[in-house]
Protein backbone atom coordinates (compact mmCIF):
# COMPACT_ATOMS: atom_id res chain seq x y z
CA UNK A 1 0.00 0.00 0.00
CA UNK A 2 2.69 2.25 -0.97
CA UNK A 3 1.15 4.63 -3.13
CA UNK A 4 -1.36 5.98 -0.04
CA UNK A 5 0.03 9.86 0.88
CA UNK A 6 -3.47 10.16 2.35
CA UNK A 7 -3.82 9.91 5.95
CA UNK A 8 -7.37 9.76 5.99
CA UNK A 9 -7.27 6.43 3.29
CA UNK A 10 -4.84 4.38 5.78
CA UNK A 11 -7.17 5.61 8.30
CA UNK A 12 -9.88 3.25 6.17
CA UNK A 13 -7.93 0.22 5.57
CA UNK A 14 -6.70 -0.36 9.03
CA UNK A 15 -10.39 0.08 10.37
CA UNK A 16 -11.65 -2.32 8.08
CA UNK A 17 -8.68 -4.74 8.77
CA UNK A 18 -9.85 -4.47 12.79
CA UNK A 19 -13.31 -5.50 11.84
CA UNK A 20 -12.25 -8.36 10.73
CA UNK A 21 -11.16 -9.54 13.44
CA UNK A 22 -14.20 -10.81 15.07
CA UNK A 23 -16.01 -12.13 11.91
CA UNK A 24 -16.37 -15.41 10.17
CA UNK A 25 -14.62 -17.15 6.89
CA UNK A 26 -17.26 -15.48 4.95
CA UNK A 27 -17.35 -12.14 6.32
CA UNK A 28 -13.22 -12.13 5.85
CA UNK A 29 -13.59 -12.59 2.40
CA UNK A 30 -16.19 -10.28 1.79
CA UNK A 31 -14.14 -7.14 3.71
CA UNK A 32 -10.90 -8.24 1.87
CA UNK A 33 -12.55 -7.48 -1.45
CA UNK A 34 -13.65 -4.30 0.22
CA UNK A 35 -10.66 -3.42 1.40
CA UNK A 36 -8.77 -4.36 -2.23
CA UNK A 37 -11.32 -2.47 -3.59
CA UNK A 38 -10.35 0.35 -1.82
CA UNK A 39 -6.74 -0.32 -2.83
CA UNK A 40 -7.61 -0.26 -6.32
CA UNK A 41 -9.46 2.85 -6.53
CA UNK A 42 -6.76 4.33 -4.66
CA UNK A 43 -4.65 3.31 -7.63
CA UNK A 44 -6.81 4.49 -10.27
CA UNK A 45 -7.45 7.70 -8.44
CA UNK A 46 -4.70 8.19 -6.55
CA UNK A 47 -6.18 9.50 -3.44
CA UNK A 48 -7.11 12.98 -5.36
CA UNK A 49 -9.44 15.29 -6.11
CA UNK A 50 -12.27 14.38 -7.81
CA UNK A 51 -11.39 12.52 -11.32
CA UNK A 52 -13.42 11.53 -14.19
CA UNK A 53 -15.19 8.90 -12.55
CA UNK A 54 -16.39 10.70 -9.40
CA UNK A 55 -14.22 11.33 -6.15
CA UNK A 56 -11.99 8.68 -4.56
CA UNK A 57 -14.55 8.77 -2.07
CA UNK A 58 -17.83 7.91 -4.27
CA UNK A 59 -16.11 5.12 -6.30
CA UNK A 60 -15.14 3.32 -3.16
CA UNK A 61 -19.14 3.68 -1.90
CA UNK A 62 -20.32 2.36 -5.21
CA UNK A 63 -17.83 -0.54 -5.13
CA UNK A 64 -18.87 -1.48 -1.55
CA UNK A 65 -22.50 -1.04 -2.45
CA UNK A 66 -21.92 -3.48 -5.54
CA UNK A 67 -20.88 -6.22 -3.13
CA UNK A 68 -24.15 -5.90 -0.01
CA UNK A 69 -26.49 -8.60 0.22
CA UNK A 70 -30.05 -8.78 -0.74
CA UNK A 71 -32.11 -6.84 1.90
CA UNK A 72 -33.96 -9.79 2.73
CA UNK A 73 -30.89 -11.52 4.10
CA UNK A 74 -28.93 -8.30 5.34
CA UNK A 75 -28.57 -7.94 9.26
CA UNK A 76 -29.59 -4.92 10.90
CA UNK A 77 -26.48 -3.66 11.05
CA UNK A 78 -24.99 -4.37 7.11
CA UNK A 79 -28.66 -2.78 6.53
CA UNK A 80 -27.39 0.54 8.63
CA UNK A 81 -24.11 0.33 7.10
CA UNK A 82 -25.67 0.26 2.97
CA UNK A 83 -28.64 3.24 4.43
CA UNK A 84 -25.26 5.15 5.61
CA UNK A 85 -23.71 4.62 2.40
CA UNK A 86 -26.73 5.31 0.25
CA UNK A 87 -27.13 9.13 2.06
CA UNK A 88 -23.52 9.40 1.47
CA UNK A 89 -23.92 8.63 -2.31
CA UNK A 90 -26.79 11.30 -2.45
CA UNK A 91 -24.95 13.78 -0.93
CA UNK A 92 -22.06 13.35 -3.07
CA UNK A 93 -23.99 12.88 -6.28
CA UNK A 94 -26.94 15.09 -5.89
CA UNK A 95 -25.85 17.61 -2.99
CA UNK A 96 -29.34 16.71 -1.20
CA UNK A 97 -29.74 15.29 2.26
CA UNK A 98 -31.79 12.10 2.28
CA UNK A 99 -32.72 10.30 5.20
CA UNK A 100 -33.51 6.33 4.22
CA UNK A 101 -35.69 4.70 6.15
CA UNK A 102 -35.43 0.82 6.76
CA UNK A 103 -38.45 0.91 8.80
CA UNK A 104 -39.87 -3.54 8.93
CA UNK A 105 -43.64 -3.62 8.73
CA UNK A 106 -46.34 -3.14 11.38
CA UNK A 107 -47.02 -6.08 13.13
CA UNK A 108 -50.93 -6.67 12.58
CA UNK A 109 -50.92 -4.85 9.35
CA UNK A 110 -52.06 -6.16 5.77
CA UNK A 111 -52.80 -3.24 3.91
CA UNK A 112 -55.04 -2.80 1.24
CA UNK A 113 -56.77 -0.43 -0.85
CA UNK A 114 -60.44 0.91 -2.55
CA UNK A 115 -60.86 2.64 -5.64
CA UNK A 116 -64.44 4.08 -5.99
CA UNK A 117 -64.97 3.88 -9.45
CA UNK A 118 -68.18 6.20 -8.93
CA UNK A 119 -66.51 8.78 -7.29
CA UNK A 120 -63.05 9.56 -9.30
CA UNK A 121 -63.33 12.14 -11.81
CA UNK A 122 -60.54 12.10 -13.85
CA UNK A 123 -58.42 14.94 -12.29
CA UNK A 124 -54.78 13.30 -12.04
CA UNK A 125 -54.12 14.68 -8.84
CA UNK A 126 -53.11 11.21 -7.87
CA UNK A 127 -50.75 10.67 -10.66
CA UNK A 128 -48.99 13.42 -10.27
CA UNK A 129 -48.92 13.36 -6.20
CA UNK A 130 -47.08 9.91 -6.87
CA UNK A 131 -44.61 11.13 -9.11
CA UNK A 132 -43.82 13.92 -6.93
CA UNK A 133 -43.45 12.09 -3.75
CA UNK A 134 -41.74 8.96 -5.40
CA UNK A 135 -38.75 10.70 -7.42
CA UNK A 136 -40.10 9.04 -10.32
CA UNK A 137 -38.24 10.15 -13.88
CA UNK A 138 -38.74 13.50 -15.15
CA UNK A 139 -37.90 12.85 -18.40
CA UNK A 140 -39.57 9.84 -19.26
CA UNK A 141 -42.70 11.23 -17.52
CA UNK A 142 -42.55 7.43 -15.15
CA UNK A 143 -46.27 7.46 -13.69
CA UNK A 144 -47.71 4.59 -11.60
CA UNK A 145 -50.94 5.11 -11.39
CA UNK A 146 -53.54 5.30 -15.09
CA UNK A 147 -56.47 6.80 -15.07
CA UNK A 148 -58.65 5.48 -17.39
CA UNK A 149 -61.88 7.57 -19.25
CA UNK A 150 -64.48 4.67 -19.61
CA UNK A 151 -67.67 4.15 -21.46
CA UNK A 152 -70.96 2.99 -19.58
CA UNK A 153 -70.62 -1.03 -19.78
CA UNK A 154 -66.82 -0.81 -19.58
CA UNK A 155 -65.60 -3.01 -16.71
CA UNK A 156 -61.51 -3.37 -17.48
CA UNK A 157 -59.19 -0.67 -17.52
CA UNK A 158 -57.77 -1.81 -20.68
CA UNK A 159 -60.70 -1.13 -22.78
CA UNK A 160 -60.83 2.44 -21.37
CA UNK A 161 -59.12 5.48 -22.96
CA UNK A 162 -55.73 6.03 -20.97
CA UNK A 163 -54.65 8.91 -23.13
CA UNK A 164 -57.59 11.49 -22.52
CA UNK A 165 -56.75 14.97 -22.05
CA UNK A 166 -59.59 16.93 -21.89
CA UNK A 167 -61.99 18.67 -19.33
CA UNK A 168 -63.14 16.68 -17.33
CA UNK A 169 -65.62 14.99 -15.94
CA UNK A 170 -67.12 14.84 -19.34
CA UNK A 171 -71.07 14.06 -18.70
CA UNK A 172 -72.29 9.86 -19.30
CA UNK A 173 -68.44 8.49 -18.59
CA UNK A 174 -66.72 7.45 -15.75
CA UNK A 175 -63.17 7.07 -14.61
CA UNK A 176 -61.05 4.43 -13.25
CA UNK A 177 -57.50 4.20 -12.03
CA UNK A 178 -55.04 1.25 -12.68
CA UNK A 179 -51.87 0.88 -10.22
CA UNK A 180 -49.59 -2.10 -8.84
CA UNK A 181 -52.42 -4.18 -7.25
CA UNK A 182 -50.07 -5.96 -4.47
CA UNK A 183 -51.48 -9.20 -5.58
CA UNK A 184 -51.22 -11.47 -2.58
CA UNK A 185 -50.45 -14.25 -5.31
CA UNK A 186 -48.09 -12.15 -7.34
CA UNK A 187 -47.15 -13.48 -11.06
CA UNK A 188 -44.56 -10.73 -10.85
CA UNK A 189 -42.39 -12.57 -7.81
CA UNK A 190 -42.86 -15.86 -9.68
CA UNK A 191 -41.31 -14.54 -12.92
CA UNK A 192 -38.75 -12.74 -11.12
CA UNK A 193 -35.06 -15.15 -11.61
CA UNK A 194 -33.25 -12.94 -9.04
CA UNK A 195 -35.86 -12.57 -6.21
CA UNK A 196 -35.52 -9.02 -6.19
CA UNK A 197 -38.64 -8.43 -5.46
CA UNK A 198 -41.04 -10.72 -2.94
CA UNK A 199 -43.99 -9.38 -0.52
CA UNK A 200 -43.37 -7.82 2.94
CA UNK A 201 -45.31 -8.95 5.64
CA UNK A 202 -47.95 -6.06 5.83
CA UNK A 203 -48.63 -7.29 1.95
CA UNK A 204 -47.08 -4.61 -0.07
CA UNK A 205 -45.03 -6.23 -2.79
CA UNK A 206 -41.30 -4.49 -3.14
CA UNK A 207 -38.05 -4.63 -5.62
CA UNK A 208 -34.17 -4.99 -3.88
CA UNK A 209 -33.68 -2.53 -6.60
CA UNK A 210 -29.57 -3.07 -6.45
CA UNK A 211 -30.85 -6.60 -6.78
CA UNK A 212 -32.53 -6.11 -9.96
CA UNK A 213 -30.57 -7.23 -13.15
CA UNK A 214 -33.11 -5.16 -15.34
CA UNK A 215 -34.90 -8.75 -17.32
CA UNK A 216 -38.30 -7.39 -17.34
CA UNK A 217 -40.13 -10.62 -16.95
CA UNK A 218 -42.39 -9.21 -14.00
CA UNK A 219 -42.91 -6.72 -16.18
CA UNK A 220 -44.24 -9.19 -18.76
CA UNK A 221 -45.54 -11.28 -16.10
CA UNK A 222 -47.78 -8.96 -14.37
CA UNK A 223 -51.36 -8.50 -16.40
CA UNK A 224 -52.14 -4.99 -14.25
CA UNK A 225 -49.21 -3.40 -16.58
CA UNK A 226 -48.02 -2.35 -12.49
CA UNK A 227 -44.19 -2.37 -12.85
CA UNK A 228 -42.36 0.23 -14.76
CA UNK A 229 -38.56 0.25 -16.42
CA UNK A 230 -36.03 2.60 -16.13
CA UNK A 231 -34.86 2.96 -19.81
CA UNK A 232 -32.41 5.69 -18.77
CA UNK A 233 -30.71 7.39 -15.26
CA UNK A 234 -34.08 9.09 -13.91
CA UNK A 235 -33.96 12.91 -14.23
CA UNK A 236 -35.28 14.41 -10.57
CA UNK A 237 -34.39 18.07 -10.30
CA UNK A 238 -32.43 18.61 -6.33
CA UNK A 239 -34.91 20.88 -5.51
CA UNK A 240 -37.80 18.54 -6.08
CA UNK A 241 -36.31 15.07 -4.38
CA UNK A 242 -38.71 14.00 -1.91
CA UNK A 243 -35.86 13.49 0.91
CA UNK A 244 -37.48 10.99 3.46
CA UNK A 245 -36.95 7.79 1.87
CA UNK A 246 -37.36 4.01 2.26
CA UNK A 247 -34.62 1.43 1.07
CA UNK A 248 -37.51 -0.40 -0.42
CA UNK A 249 -39.81 2.96 -1.26
CA UNK A 250 -38.76 6.02 -2.83
CA UNK A 251 -35.23 6.07 -2.95
CA UNK A 252 -32.64 6.62 -6.02
CA UNK A 253 -33.41 4.30 -8.43
CA UNK A 254 -30.45 3.59 -11.58
CA UNK A 255 -31.10 3.16 -15.47
CA UNK A 256 -31.96 -0.73 -16.06
CA UNK A 257 -33.57 -1.21 -12.78
CA UNK A 258 -37.47 -2.14 -12.24
CA UNK A 259 -39.61 -0.37 -9.85
CA UNK A 260 -43.36 -0.06 -8.98
CA UNK A 261 -45.68 1.36 -6.25
CA UNK A 262 -45.05 0.22 -3.29
CA UNK A 263 -48.37 1.63 -1.42
CA UNK A 264 -45.92 4.62 -1.08
CA UNK A 265 -43.98 2.27 2.38
CA UNK A 266 -42.16 5.24 3.14
CA UNK A 267 -45.63 6.54 4.41
CA UNK A 268 -47.54 4.17 5.01
CA UNK A 269 -45.28 2.53 7.65
CA UNK A 270 -45.31 5.79 9.64
CA UNK A 271 -49.14 5.30 9.75
CA UNK A 272 -50.07 8.19 6.85
CA UNK A 273 -51.62 7.70 3.29
CA UNK A 274 -50.14 6.90 0.18
CA UNK A 275 -49.45 9.84 -1.93
CA UNK A 276 -52.14 8.99 -4.21
CA UNK A 277 -54.62 8.64 -1.65
CA UNK A 278 -54.00 12.34 0.32
CA UNK A 279 -54.28 14.25 -3.07
CA UNK A 280 -57.13 12.89 -4.43
CA UNK A 281 -59.73 15.90 -4.40
CA UNK A 282 -63.16 13.18 -4.25
CA UNK A 283 -61.75 11.12 -1.72
CA UNK A 284 -62.34 8.22 -3.95
CA UNK A 285 -59.21 6.59 -2.84
CA UNK A 286 -59.70 4.78 0.18
CA UNK A 287 -56.68 3.10 1.87
CA UNK A 288 -56.58 1.13 5.43
CA UNK A 289 -55.48 -2.13 6.95
CA UNK A 290 -57.40 -5.38 6.55
CA UNK A 291 -56.64 -6.82 9.11
CA UNK A 292 -58.60 -4.37 11.58
CA UNK A 293 -62.62 -4.93 11.42
CA UNK A 294 -62.69 -1.09 12.11
CA UNK A 295 -61.25 0.12 9.35
CA UNK A 296 -62.36 2.08 6.27
CA UNK A 297 -61.16 -0.59 3.84
CA UNK A 298 -63.33 -3.26 5.93
CA UNK A 299 -66.09 -1.14 5.83
CA UNK A 300 -66.05 -1.01 1.95
CA UNK A 301 -65.22 -4.51 1.50
CA UNK A 302 -68.29 -5.34 3.54
CA UNK A 303 -70.62 -2.58 2.63
CA UNK A 304 -70.12 -1.55 -0.69
CA UNK A 305 -70.62 -3.32 -4.18
CA UNK A 306 -66.58 -4.28 -4.58
CA UNK A 307 -64.71 -6.45 -7.95
CA UNK A 308 -61.52 -7.11 -8.28
CA UNK A 309 -60.16 -6.66 -11.73
CA UNK A 310 -58.86 -9.80 -13.55
CA UNK A 311 -59.53 -11.34 -10.64
CA UNK A 312 -60.12 -15.11 -12.50
CA UNK A 313 -56.37 -14.95 -12.87
CA UNK A 314 -55.61 -15.85 -8.80
CA UNK A 315 -53.54 -13.43 -8.28
CA UNK A 316 -55.21 -12.13 -5.39
CA UNK A 317 -55.19 -8.37 -5.52
CA UNK A 318 -55.28 -6.43 -2.77
CA UNK A 319 -57.09 -3.53 -4.82
CA UNK A 320 -60.56 -3.49 -4.53
CA UNK A 321 -62.76 -1.43 -7.34
CA UNK A 322 -66.40 -0.43 -5.92
CA UNK A 323 -69.24 1.57 -6.79
CA UNK A 324 -71.31 3.92 -4.67
CA UNK B 1 -53.14 -60.94 -1.75
CA UNK B 2 -53.88 -58.64 1.08
CA UNK B 3 -55.20 -60.07 4.25
CA UNK B 4 -58.52 -58.63 6.17
CA UNK B 5 -55.93 -57.09 9.12
CA UNK B 6 -54.14 -55.27 6.48
CA UNK B 7 -56.61 -53.85 4.38
CA UNK B 8 -58.25 -52.64 7.87
CA UNK B 9 -54.82 -50.76 8.97
CA UNK B 10 -54.55 -49.30 5.30
CA UNK B 11 -58.38 -47.70 5.66
CA UNK B 12 -57.27 -46.63 9.09
CA UNK B 13 -53.83 -44.73 7.76
CA UNK B 14 -56.01 -43.42 4.85
CA UNK B 15 -58.56 -41.83 7.10
CA UNK B 16 -56.01 -40.32 9.36
CA UNK B 17 -54.53 -38.88 6.59
CA UNK B 18 -57.82 -37.45 5.08
CA UNK B 19 -59.06 -35.62 8.60
CA UNK B 20 -55.28 -34.17 8.99
CA UNK B 21 -55.27 -32.78 5.42
CA UNK B 22 -59.07 -31.33 5.89
CA UNK B 23 -58.01 -29.57 9.28
CA UNK B 24 -54.58 -28.44 7.22
CA UNK B 25 -56.77 -27.05 4.51
CA UNK B 26 -58.80 -25.71 6.88
CA UNK B 27 -56.96 -23.71 9.38
CA UNK B 28 -54.15 -22.68 6.44
CA UNK B 29 -54.50 -19.67 4.74
CA UNK B 30 -55.68 -21.24 1.23
CA UNK B 31 -58.92 -19.14 0.94
CA UNK B 32 -56.41 -16.00 0.04
CA UNK B 33 -56.97 -12.40 1.13
CA UNK B 34 -60.76 -12.78 1.47
CA UNK B 35 -59.72 -15.88 4.16
CA UNK B 36 -57.30 -14.02 5.61
CA UNK B 37 -59.91 -10.86 6.38
CA UNK B 38 -62.51 -13.49 7.17
CA UNK B 39 -60.03 -14.65 10.28
CA UNK B 40 -58.89 -11.39 11.44
CA UNK B 41 -61.81 -10.14 14.00
CA UNK B 42 -59.45 -8.18 16.61
CA UNK B 43 -59.39 -4.25 15.78
CA UNK B 44 -55.84 -3.49 15.69
CA UNK B 45 -54.84 -0.66 18.05
CA UNK B 46 -54.12 2.57 15.97
CA UNK B 47 -52.36 4.13 18.82
CA UNK B 48 -50.01 1.50 18.90
CA UNK B 49 -48.24 3.34 16.05
CA UNK B 50 -45.43 5.96 17.81
CA UNK B 51 -44.97 7.80 14.82
CA UNK B 52 -48.45 9.20 14.11
CA UNK B 53 -48.70 12.90 15.90
CA UNK B 54 -52.23 13.54 18.19
CA UNK B 55 -54.68 15.24 15.91
CA UNK B 56 -55.14 18.39 14.89
CA UNK B 57 -56.61 21.22 17.06
CA UNK B 58 -59.01 22.43 13.87
CA UNK B 59 -60.58 19.59 14.69
CA UNK B 60 -63.70 18.51 16.38
CA UNK B 61 -65.60 15.18 18.28
CA UNK B 62 -68.04 14.02 16.00
CA UNK B 63 -71.84 13.84 17.50
CA UNK B 64 -72.04 10.63 15.81
CA UNK B 65 -69.85 7.41 15.94
CA UNK B 66 -68.77 4.79 13.76
CA UNK B 67 -67.52 1.19 13.81
CA UNK B 68 -64.28 1.67 15.66
CA UNK B 69 -66.00 4.23 17.94
CA UNK B 70 -65.84 7.95 17.98
CA UNK B 71 -64.15 10.18 15.37
CA UNK B 72 -63.03 13.75 14.72
CA UNK B 73 -64.13 15.87 11.52
CA UNK B 74 -62.20 18.81 10.17
CA UNK B 75 -63.85 22.23 12.12
CA UNK B 76 -65.75 24.59 9.77
CA UNK B 77 -66.05 27.65 11.49
CA UNK B 78 -62.63 28.91 11.61
CA UNK B 79 -62.27 28.36 8.10
CA UNK B 80 -64.89 30.55 7.50
CA UNK B 81 -63.73 34.27 6.42
CA UNK B 82 -66.38 36.66 7.68
CA UNK B 83 -67.94 34.03 11.00
CA UNK B 84 -69.40 34.96 13.57
CA UNK B 85 -72.72 35.77 11.11
CA UNK B 86 -74.27 37.60 14.29
CA UNK B 87 -71.94 40.59 13.03
CA UNK B 88 -73.99 41.77 11.01
CA UNK B 89 -76.86 39.65 11.05
CA UNK B 90 -77.85 41.14 14.56
CA UNK B 91 -81.44 43.36 15.22
CA UNK B 92 -79.25 46.61 15.20
CA UNK B 93 -79.52 48.01 11.29
CA UNK B 94 -75.94 48.39 9.79
CA UNK B 95 -74.63 50.90 7.65
CA UNK B 96 -71.94 48.91 5.21
CA UNK B 97 -69.61 50.77 2.76
CA UNK B 98 -69.59 47.89 0.57
CA UNK B 99 -72.60 46.62 1.02
CA UNK B 100 -72.41 44.48 -2.45
CA UNK B 101 -69.83 42.28 -2.08
CA UNK B 102 -70.54 41.99 2.07
CA UNK B 103 -74.70 40.81 1.01
CA UNK B 104 -73.03 37.48 0.02
CA UNK B 105 -73.76 39.08 -3.59
CA UNK B 106 -71.41 36.51 -5.00
CA UNK B 107 -72.99 33.21 -3.76
CA UNK B 108 -75.06 31.49 -6.56
CA UNK B 109 -77.21 28.65 -5.38
CA UNK B 110 -76.82 25.48 -7.57
CA UNK B 111 -78.14 22.90 -5.27
CA UNK B 112 -81.09 20.56 -5.05
CA UNK B 113 -83.35 19.61 -8.33
CA UNK B 114 -84.59 22.19 -11.01
CA UNK B 115 -88.32 21.87 -9.82
CA UNK B 116 -87.77 22.08 -6.00
CA UNK B 117 -84.86 24.45 -5.59
CA UNK B 118 -83.29 25.04 -2.30
CA UNK B 119 -83.27 28.78 -0.81
CA UNK B 120 -81.52 30.07 1.87
CA UNK B 121 -83.28 29.40 4.65
CA UNK B 122 -83.54 25.85 3.94
CA UNK B 123 -80.61 25.23 5.47
CA UNK B 124 -80.04 29.04 7.55
CA UNK B 125 -81.60 29.60 10.29
CA UNK B 126 -83.91 32.80 10.27
CA UNK B 127 -83.48 33.43 14.04
CA UNK B 128 -79.92 32.77 14.56
CA UNK B 129 -77.96 33.34 11.49
CA UNK B 130 -74.91 31.45 13.39
CA UNK B 131 -76.26 27.79 13.37
CA UNK B 132 -78.06 25.99 10.57
CA UNK B 133 -81.79 24.74 10.96
CA UNK B 134 -82.34 20.97 9.55
CA UNK B 135 -86.21 20.21 8.43
CA UNK B 136 -87.41 19.08 11.69
CA UNK B 137 -86.11 23.16 13.60
CA UNK B 138 -83.34 21.50 15.24
CA UNK B 139 -80.61 23.76 15.28
CA UNK B 140 -77.09 22.42 14.01
CA UNK B 141 -73.96 23.83 14.55
CA UNK B 142 -71.85 25.03 11.89
CA UNK B 143 -68.68 22.43 12.80
CA UNK B 144 -71.41 19.88 12.61
CA UNK B 145 -72.91 20.20 9.31
CA UNK B 146 -72.95 16.50 8.54
CA UNK B 147 -76.16 16.11 10.61
CA UNK B 148 -77.91 18.75 8.43
CA UNK B 149 -76.64 17.22 4.83
CA UNK B 150 -77.53 13.87 6.00
CA UNK B 151 -81.25 14.97 5.97
CA UNK B 152 -81.64 14.33 2.41
CA UNK B 153 -78.15 12.19 1.77
CA UNK B 154 -78.65 9.84 3.88
CA UNK B 155 -76.74 7.31 1.96
CA UNK B 156 -73.80 9.69 1.80
CA UNK B 157 -73.76 10.33 5.42
CA UNK B 158 -73.41 6.25 6.29
CA UNK B 159 -71.24 5.76 4.36
CA UNK B 160 -69.19 9.00 5.62
CA UNK B 161 -69.49 7.53 8.89
CA UNK B 162 -68.04 4.21 7.70
CA UNK B 163 -65.55 5.57 5.69
CA UNK B 164 -67.03 4.87 1.71
CA UNK B 165 -67.47 8.11 1.09
CA UNK B 166 -65.07 10.91 1.98
CA UNK B 167 -61.60 10.57 3.02
CA UNK B 168 -59.42 10.85 5.88
CA UNK B 169 -56.97 13.21 6.50
CA UNK B 170 -53.41 12.33 5.94
CA UNK B 171 -53.24 9.57 8.64
CA UNK B 172 -54.78 5.75 7.72
CA UNK B 173 -53.08 5.35 11.84
CA UNK B 174 -53.73 6.86 15.02
CA UNK B 175 -57.06 8.91 15.89
CA UNK B 176 -59.68 8.78 13.03
CA UNK B 177 -59.68 12.47 11.44
CA UNK B 178 -61.98 12.74 8.89
CA UNK B 179 -62.82 16.05 5.81
CA UNK B 180 -66.00 17.33 6.95
CA UNK B 181 -68.77 17.71 4.55
CA UNK B 182 -68.38 21.40 3.42
CA UNK B 183 -64.57 20.97 3.22
CA UNK B 184 -64.24 19.09 -0.04
CA UNK B 185 -68.41 20.28 -1.15
CA UNK B 186 -68.93 24.12 -1.66
CA UNK B 187 -72.32 23.47 0.06
CA UNK B 188 -73.98 26.46 -2.35
CA UNK B 189 -72.91 24.40 -5.24
CA UNK B 190 -71.98 21.01 -4.27
CA UNK B 191 -70.95 19.12 -7.16
CA UNK B 192 -67.36 19.48 -8.27
CA UNK B 193 -66.35 21.93 -11.26
CA UNK B 194 -65.36 20.58 -14.28
CA UNK B 195 -61.60 21.59 -15.08
CA UNK B 196 -58.59 20.40 -16.64
CA UNK B 197 -56.90 17.63 -15.26
CA UNK B 198 -53.13 18.43 -13.68
CA UNK B 199 -51.26 16.36 -15.72
CA UNK B 200 -51.19 13.33 -18.59
CA UNK B 201 -51.28 9.57 -19.09
CA UNK B 202 -48.53 8.06 -21.09
CA UNK B 203 -49.93 5.77 -24.01
CA UNK B 204 -50.80 2.30 -22.64
CA UNK B 205 -48.18 0.31 -24.18
CA UNK B 206 -44.63 1.35 -24.01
Amino acid sequence: MGFLKNKSCRQQITDEHRSCQDAGRRAFLKKAVKAAAIGSTAVVAGCQAPGLLGSKEEMALQFQEYFKAHYRLMTEKERDATIIRLERLAKLQKGVDVQISSKGALPGVLYGYGFNVTRCEGYMECVSACARENNLDRKSNTQYIRIFEMEPGQMAPNAGNGKFFNEVPVDGRFYMGAQCNHCDNAPCIKACPTKATYREPDGIVVVDYDWCIGCRYCMAACPYYGRRFNWNEPVVPANEITRKQHYLGNRQRRRGQMEKCTFCVQRTREGRLPACAEACPTGARIFGNLLDPNSEIRFVLENKKVFRWKEELGTDPKFWYFID
Amino acid sequence: MKTPKQKKYGLVVVLGLMIILTGWNAYSEKGGVAQTIKNAKSPFDNGSVASVPPAPVDTVLAQVRYQGGSFRVETRKDKMTRFQCSQCHNKQPVAVANAVETAHGDITLIHGDKDKELACFTCHAKDNRDVLVTEKGINVDMDHSYQLCGQCHFRQKKDWIGGAHGKRVSWWAGDRVVKNCASCHDPHAPRFEKRWPKTYSRPFTE
